[in-house]
């Protein structure tokens, strides 16, 4: 009999259920996100002037449009060979310009191979861009003695850069 | 007393000792709904972006429901990231959590650093909003950044 309790009492303590049970937290999620912009902006330009010319001289001028981008970028003329060409009473006038980006406007640090052509001029890849980068297009434009050897008045025309992010 | 009495009594007396597990304990339950994530939408490098709890459109919301007191404690995370491994630093701060009623109004605001405790009622849903702030570099790159925050909810005395 003693060996019977025992052993029923050993199977009694077995299955008495454990009563103190924690309740896990329940849990929730909650997304969060941003989006970082990027930047690819032309400012205002500084105007080409060669100024009020004497015929029969020679003539410089220098304008820029400054560009600030955080993403690449390449550079190229859509006008090509007629890229800052001048018209006004006299016909058509087509300055030699030099032309390239510079880290201020004051100056070209980084010239680009020609100031005629349609095709990518200046290429910056996205991976090497580390930060906001501020750098100017700057366009020096030359006349010869030839070319104001003309008819008198005011001769205009139009830059234009075209910048497609990379 | 003979073996068998004593047998008897010895059954007798364990299950006049066996726990009745159903009946004794109050089941309690809460519910958690995400409505709203937390947008810190387009920045600019270089320029903190603040959601304030009172930015309805761009604060995170999630509605608890249920009955007695609940705590509310976050696992807030220390940036938002991007796909290639840039990262946003975030900050959180006392006033960055709030309690609402349903109607949007406040019942409290929070720490979200902190665990909080709000009295649910079955009359009602709480809203439990959340802000923050986004520190942007200069330097930061364009893209996609995202992140999660982790509610654990838990019942005291439960």
């Amino acid at each position: 009999m003693n060996r019977t309790l025992r052993l029923v009492a050993a199977l009694g303590m077995l299955a008495i259920p454990t009563l103190a049970q924690a309740q896990s937290p329940t849990t929730g999620s909650i997304a969060a996100s941003a989006t970082i912009q990027s930047v690819f902006a032309f400012g205002t330009p500084v105007a080409l002037s060669f100024g009020n010319v004497t015929p029969g001289t020679t003539a410089t001028g220098s304008g820029n449009i400054p560009m600030q981008r955080n993403i690449g970028v390449i550079y190229s003329l859509p006008d090509g060979g007629t890229t800052g060409q001048l018209t006004g009473p006299g016909g058509t006038i087509q300055p030699t310009y030099s032309c390239g980006v510079g880290t201020t406007s004051a100056a070209i640090t980084t010239a680009f191979a020609n100031c005629t052509s349609t095709s990518a001029l200046f290429t910056v890849a996205a991976t090497s861009v580390t930060g906001l980068v501020n750098e100017w297009v700057i366009f020096n434009g030359s006349l010869s003695a030839a070319q104001t050897n003309t008819v008198p008045g005011t001769y205009s025309g139009t830059i234009h850069v075209l910048a497609t992010p990379n | 007393m003979t073996s068998r009495t004593g047998l008897r009594l010895l059954f007798a007396l364990l299950l006049a000792s066996w726990p009745v597990r159903a009946d004794a304990q109050t089941q309690k339950s809460v519910s958690i709904t995400p409505v709203q994530s937390l947008s810190f939408g387009l920045l600019v490098p270089g320029i903190r972006g603040m959601v304030r709890v009172t930015d309805a459109s761009r604060r995170a919301v999630v509605a608890l429901a249920g009955k007695g007191p609940v705590d509310i404690t976050l696992v807030l995370p220390s940036s938002l990231d991007s796909p290639t491994g840039e990262r946003i630093p975030l900050q959180f701060s006392a006033g960055d959590a709030a309690f609402l009623n349903a109607d949007g109004s406040t019942i409290s605001t929070l720490d979200p650093l902190q665990p909080n405790r709000i009295q649910l009622r079955n009359d009602r849903t709480i809203l439990f909003v959340l802000g923050g702030t986004a520190v942007t570099a200069t330097s930061t790159r364009p893209g996609q950044y995202t992140a999660r925050v982790t509610l654990l909810v838990s019942q005291p005395g439960t």
